[in-house]
């Protein structure tokens, strides 16, 4: 990862978003390394609290998907 | 093994191999222009030359075909061997200066002049090409003549038929000396094409050995035999060679397999219509004239330009384009298919739509048609939204010649406008929206199976039993019944369904096998003990991914006992060894790291119960779609990535429990709520399958709107068939019928609902496990064109009525006229009334079957007799009634005089205003569904803002609510003739019946729990559920606290993002395991 690369952690709902990225692998999209996916049953589940810690936990940016 | 020394490292072997083959599994990167995996070495090129040392001397050899032995040592990359490649590659330049490969070779190696005399070829006889001709099997080109006369050559300089064009040669050729063109010209007798890739309508070409589509089922290659060299030349089976775990097996044969059934349900589609046969359109010829199938796969993201909106010609973006309706349908000149295909004018709206979405708004689409049919449930404001707010261009007119334009790529018309003008246009692209047929081995199996067809080649149905087939047990679904779109298809799949239930109930669930269960372990009070699994998917993820250096590392986790990779973990071997491995280890815990969860953890989920393991004690995790896949070119970090996923699994999956999934019993006693046409059909579909039906119907009679009908569009008559179909409902034991009765309170959930029902003050609470809702619709009553002040202007039902009474008044009429889209497609109601078009044309029919002479006039918007309706609209036209289109901006007035009713309308063609009088005004009023806001409010089931019902999809499950065990069926769904709405009530209980023909049905284990002692009874959950789940609880210990129904909660955790007092856990995602993995980002970030 190059170092000015923003490192993402993503919430992907599990119905949509996710999905989609799946698509994005069986259509052989490519994009950046840096993203990690935490799949959630529901946008709805999000909690302030899990954007926080993230961003406590070191990533430059938290997407929200659903 | 053997061991030897490569470049000082000690490395090893296998016996046998080569010394590139070692060098390239250690990463020793050796050039070589005349090796390939898949055919035995030749040492051609020279360029691979490595040095030797033996223990006594050193000697130079061609890696490629230098078997490795004990204890020998080899260079790769010594100055001597640096020097004679250099020199090798600098004489392989002279020979072919203008090859990219061999230059790019010669950088590489730093060359910058040569030295040697030049030459101007391109091959340098490496013998790969003549090497896999032999292998192919096809033996018809070798190294030809001698020295410097040597060259790749077909015996005696010939085109030869031992040569079938299969281009392996010219796939392999390293420097492009071997090209298709030249295979054509020099090789073979045979004429060379691309295999035409069906799934992208010949826009690319395909392997012989293929997975037909991305989301085949099952995804598993197959071999086409019909081009298969194996099959053609007996050589070749390098798939067999390849393929890593022994699949292929060349000397299969087709099996014969006979079943025994009771029915059969016939879903063939349709095959789409071949515009080649159409030369005025230059389809083939043209290669910017598509087809709409060619257009999808342009649009599509797996399609042949990666979902980039480019012309095939020249792979220019194209300005405008063009569709062309109505081609190979409602067409009885040129083609002999006279229906309409029903979906055309809707993809093509929808593929103009998306076009504009792809390029931008200033893409310029126009659409070319006859009529514009879009009589589906929200197609009409799709149709006015791509108008109106995307700027589709909706152009009246049938285009008849496409010319190739002066650039050689774009496209020239000419057509004529409505009011007379002529117009030529150039267009980048033409979109040919071709219809719908049924594919001739279809005829021919109809043939044999004793099937009955319509004109147009489709299945035989008739209104009141809209999927049998004319043979008893054969039923039909979609487009073999007619042409039709996705939803109605769907709805006829599960009617057929239905109709096999009926006939087949009495043997439901006796060829069921029971499933042997494995106890459950109990591991409360156990420390995790994990394992993981991470797949390799053959080379789907290992190509990418460090499979083993992600097991390794997993392996170092914590609570991490067992960690392992496998070439395919999905595979039944695999399966079987995981069962084997989490009882061997004591596993408790499992993580997989291979594909998707979407379509794989049921299965793995369905490993850890053969284990004896509850299967929520399972996480996987994605390092295929979202990891090798999406970042090839990036192995490393794709491998960290990997790494961070396992161990983000890893913590969440210590902190799963078993969870239990709560069993209820499903009340197999059933309520229709209406009792028309679909109401009664479903009543009689659940009681012929066994099941005790209450059919509830608000008014005194059964019937529906269907007692005002006359005909059907295929002629039948209605009274007399809804007459015996009300006598079967009234006569059947299981059916219990409630008239005047109103539904008035609902409580419950799916499988065990408790309905109050009124009728004339009594109440009575009936328990059933579903329920269908077939509230059916009723006729706008219209407050213009006089309706009401004339006893001559009548509606579509009333004139209906007097067809039925044989009103004397209808017999001694002269002239008629039929105004169409009255309250429907416009602003207060948008909708198409759907049936209306249909049903005048057929009552105008009807009178001059009664008077020939009579004049009759349809003023319409757009004739919309979708499928074989059309032949009503034809026969309608030959029988001499007149069409007269208005629109909706300059509607026909009416004036009621003492001689007669006096129309004017502007008519299309001349352009003027024309009066016509007349003894009666017939109005086709729109279908307006009830509304009925508190059925809907009963059954937590919502309405669109017309107020129809909304299914649960509009395309999967139009036939279903989005609350589990309600249903949907008739015209509260959409307007819809008699066939469509029985269709949908067969459907709507064939949906049921899945529910019903289970005796207890299980909740999910990842739903959300109250823990009551927490909780503050503040009702943010109960408000904010979509599905109803949680409550408060009224009385005992809890009373005031909330509580969740298990059965009706979904596990979206809406509620326990919003609890205030943290009361609220989901299973399966609580809080401390999504913290977990955030947590577990730490080394990642």
């Amino acid at each position: 990862m190059a170092e000015n690369e923003p490192k993402i952690l993503s919430f992907l709902c599990n119905w949509c978003s996710y999905g989609a990225a799946d698509l994005a692998g069986v259509s052989r999209m490519e994009y950046p390394p840096n993203i990690r996916v935490i799949r959630i049953p529901c946008t709805g589940r999000m909690n302030p609290k899990f954007i926080l810690a993230g961003l406590r936990q070191g990533a430059d940016a938290v997407w929200v998907s659903g | 093994m053997i061991t030897f020394k490569l470049n000082g490292k000690t490395v090893q072997g296998e016996e046998g191999q080569y010394i590139l083959q070692v060098a390239e599994k250690y990463g020793v990167d050796i050039p070589t222009l005349c090796n390939h995996k898949a055919l035995e070495p030749a040492g051609m090129c020279r360029v691979c030359t490595v040095e030797v040392f033996d223990g006594r001397r050193t000697r130079f050899v061609t890696s490629c075909n230098y078997p490795i032995w004990e204890g020998m040592e080899v260079n790769t990359e010594t100055e001597l061997v640096r020097e004679g490649r250099k020199l090798i590659v600098e004489l392989l330049l002279a020979r072919c200066p203008e090859v990219p490969a061999i230059q790019k070779l010669a950088k590489k190696y730093g060359i910058t002049e040569i030295r040697f005399h030049k030459e101007a070829d391109t091959c340098i006889l490496c013998g790969l090409c003549t090497r896999v001709c032999e292998k192919m099997g096809a033996r018809a080109i070798s190294l030809t003549g001698r020295g410097v006369d040597m060259k790749v050559d077909t015996p005696y300089h010939l085109n030869t038929d031992a040569c079938f064009g299969c281009g392996a040669c010219a796939s392999l050729c390293p420097t492009g000396h071997i090209t298709l063109e030249k295979i054509n010209r020099e090789f073979t007798t045979r004429t060379l094409q691309l295999i035409p890739s069906e799934y992208d309508m010949g826009l690319r070409g395909r392997k012989p050995i293929y997975v037909p589509y991305a989301q085949a089922v099952p995804n598993i290659p197959a071999i086409d035999r019909d081009v298969c060299m194996h099959f053609k030349a007996g050589g070749c089976q390098i798939c067999k060679e390849f393929c890593g775990v022994n699949a292929i097996d060349h000397s299969m044969q087709d099996e014969f397999i006979e079943l025994e059934v009771g029915a059969i349900v016939l879903a063939p589609g349709f095959k789409p219509y071949d515009p080649s046969r159409l030369d005025f359109y230059g389809y083939h010829r043209l290669p910017n004239v598509v087809t709409s199938m060619q257009y999808e796969r342009i649009l599509s993201a797996s399609g042949p330009f990666g979902g980039h909106l480019v012309r095939p010609s020249d792979h220019k973006e194209p300005k405008k384009i063009a569709w062309f309706q109505c081609v190979g349908s409602r067409d009885q000149n040129r083609c002999k298919n006279s229906y309409c295909s029903s979906v055309c004018c809707m993809y093509a709206i929808k593929e103009a739509v998306i076009s504009k979405e792809h390029a931008g708004k200033d893409l310029d689409c126009a659409i070319f048609f006859m009529d514009m049919r879009t009589p589906g449930k929200e197609f009409e404001k799709f149709y006015n939204d791509a108008r109106d707010r995307h700027g589709v261009r909706f152009i009246r007119s049938r285009v008849h010649t496409v010319d190739p334009a002066p650039d050689g790529h774009s496209l020239a018309i000419r057509y004529v406008m409505e009011n007379g003008e002529t117009v030529s246009e150039i267009f980048d692209m033409i979109v040919l929206s071709i219809g719908l047929e049924t594919p001739p081995e279809m005829i021919e199996l109809a043939g044999r199976l004793g099937v009955e067809l319509t004109p147009g080649n489709f299945c035989r149905t008739d209104a009141f039993h809209p999927v049998n087939t004319s043979k008893e047990g054969v039923f039909v679904c979609g487009a073999f019944q007619g042409p039709k779109d996705i939803p109605q298809s769907v709805i006829d799949a599960s009617a057929a369904a239905a109709a096999a239930q009926e006939l087949l109930a009495g043997a439901r669930g006796t060829m069921a096998r029971t499933k042997e269960v494995v106890p459950e372990i109990n591991i409360a009070g156990e420390r995790p003990r994990i394992g993981v699994f991470v797949c390799k998917c053959g080379t789907n993820i290992a190509g990418v991914v460090d499979v083993p250096a992600v097991r390794d590392y997993a392996a170092g986790l914590p609570y991490v006992e067992y960690a392992a990779d496998n070439l395919y973990t999905c595979s039944q071997d695999t399966q079987e060894t995981m069962t084997q491995i989490i009882r061997e280890k004591n596993l408790n815990r499992v993580v997989v790291a291979a594909c998707t969860p979407k379509t794989h953890e049921p299965l793995f989920q369905e490993t850890l119960i053969n284990a004896g393991l509850n299967k929520y004690l399972f996480e996987m995790t994605n390092i295929r779609n979202q990891d090798s896949w999406v970042h090839k070119n990036n192995p490393r970090l794709a491998t960290d990535k990997a790494k961070d996923l396992v161990r983000m699994a890893v913590a969440k999956v210590a902190l799963m429990e078993p969870l239990k999934e709560i069993e209820l019993p499903v009340n197999h006693t059933t309520m229709v709520i209406g009792g028309g046409i679909s109401g009664m059909a479903a009543a009689k579909s659940f009681a012929l399958q066994g099941f005790e039906t209450h059919l509830v119907e608000k008014s005194d009679r059964l019937g529906g709107q269907a007692l005002n009908l006359y005909h059907t569009a295929t002629g039948e008559g209605v009274q007399e068939k809804l007459c015996e179909m009300i006598k079967s409902v009234e006569s059947d034991k299981k059916i219990h019928l409630h008239l005047n009765t109103t539904i008035t309170a609902v409580e419950g959930f799916v499988g065990n609902f408790k309905t109050t029902l009124s009728s004339n003050g009594n109440q009575e609470v009936l328990e059933h496990g579903a329920v269908i809702l077939a509230t059916g619709a009723a006729p706008y009553v219209p407050d213009e064109y006089a309706y009401g002040k004339d006893p001559r202007i009548l509606t579509s039902l009333e004139l209906d009525k007097k067809f039925i009474a044989n009103d004397p008044m209808i017999c001694n009429l002269k002239s008629a006229i039929f105004i169409q889209c009255v309250g429907s497609r416009e602003p207060q109601r948008p909708y198409c009334s759907r049936v209306c078009c249909t049903h005048s044309i057929e009552n105008a029919l009807e009178l001059k079957k009664r008077n020939p002479d009579m004049n009759i006039y349809i003023l319409y918007r757009d004739i919309r007799t979708y499928g074989e309706k059309e032949y009503l609209y034809k026969q309608a036209r030959e029988k001499g009634v007149i069409f007269i289109r208005y629109s909706v901006d300059n509607k026909p007035r009416l004036e009621i005089r003492k001689e007669g009713l006096a129309v004017t309308v502007t008519d299309h063609v001349l352009g003027r205003p024309i009066e016509i009088l007349t003894d009666l005004v017939t109005l086709a009023t729109a279908v307006v569904p009830y509304k009925d806001e508190a059925l809907a409010n009963f059954f937590k089931v919502s309405m669109n803002d017309d107020g129809f019902f909304i299914e649960k999809h509009a395309k999967l499950g139009p036939s279903e609510f989005s609350t589990d065990g309600v249903y949907l069926c008739g015209m509260a769904h959409y307007p819809k003739p008699i066939d469509e709405s029985i269709a949908q009530a067969k459907a709507a209980v064939s949906r049921a019946v899945t529910l019903l023909s289970k005796a207890s049905i299980f909740s999910s284990g990842t739903i959300a729990q109250v823990d009551p002692t927490k909780c503050a009874g503040c009702g943010v959950c109960v408000a904010i559920c979509p599905f109803s789940a949680p409550s408060i609880i009224d009385k005992g210990r809890f009373a005031g606290k909330a509580e969740i129904n298990p059965v009706l909660c979904k596990g979206c955790g809406l509620c326990e993002a919003s609890c205030r007092s943290g009361a609220i856990h989901l299973k399966g995602f609580d809080t401390d395991q999504i913290f977990s993995q955030i947590f577990e980002l730490n080394a990642a970030m």
